[in-house]
């Protein structure tokens, strides 16, 4: 497993001073990952318990994505980074 | 079953011999572009509709992604004949695993999430439909140990 990721350093531009909205994740269906390891990476990488993990993989699953977390840019950009870490194709953007 | 956070792992000779032979693929995997489409899933987009974000974020990360999954592969081979493996040499083997997974079902163009792998020994991608069914398995009982202890 790897040790924490180097730290993301973003450049300031007016827009994103701006705009103040926070950042969400979104993760998306892909038929490769098994579910049972998406409900695992949830749970891991957010904390969530089993019954929310499994809800927002049925989500994923079943809607063809899910919103898992949301937040600065930042705060974003790295939870969008650790997914990728783990194989789930995940983006962002602003809500 | 994991007791007091180690895990046995149940391989017999064959199939540790089959993974050594999987570390060496996934080494060549991690040496190509991740703008080869055959590794496109190990290096997924992060922001759809922003190509200056997206090359920044590609620019980032690239070497982050390469280099932890490196790092699985390493820890995998130092590990391929332990009788016990302890959490975190788990995790880079469901790691290891998973990436494999992801290229081969790529290669596949597995593209059904309930699509039955119809398994023909005459067809030419046998070994790869193989190969993605039996890592599918160990992954299962991978996660399943570690969804015990969560």
């Amino acid at each position: 497993m790897s040790a924490a990721p180097a730290e993301v350093k973003l450049p300031e531009s007016d827009e994103d001073q701006a705009a103040d909205r926070p950042w969400i994740v979104i993760v998306w269906n892909d038929p490769i990952n098994l579910m049972s390891y998406v409900v695992l990476v949830f749970q891991k990488l957010f904390g969530y318990n089993r019954a929310k993990a499994t809800e927002l993989m049925l989500d994923v699953h079943h809607k063809g994505r899910a919103v898992v977390s949301s937040g600065t840019r930042e705060k974003a950009e790295l939870d969008v980074f650790r997914l990728h870490e783990h194989g789930l194709w995940a983006t962002m953007r602003q809500d | 079953m994991p007791v007091n956070g180690s895990y046995a792992l149940k391989l017999d000779g064959r199939e540790r011999e089959l993974m050594r032979q999987i570390l060496g693929d996934m080494r060549a995997l991690l040496m190509l572009e991740p703008g080869d489409l055959r590794v496109r899933r190990l290096y997924p987009s992060a922001y759809a509709d922003d190509a200056e974000k997206e090359d920044e974020y590609r620019m980032l990360t690239h070497e982050e992604l390469r280099s932890s999954r490196l790092a699985n592969v390493d820890a995998v081979e130092a590990s391929i004949d332990a009788k016990v493996l302890n959490e975190e040499q788990l995790t880079a083997w469901m790691q290891a695993i998973n990436s494999l997974r992801l290229v081969l079902g790529t290669l596949l163009d597995i593209n059904d999430d309930d699509q039955e792998l119809r398994f023909d020994p005459d067809d030419p991608e046998a070994r790869t439909q193989a190969l993605y069914g039996y890592l599918g398995g160990l992954l299962d009982e991978i996660v399943d140990a570690q969804l015990e202890v969560l």
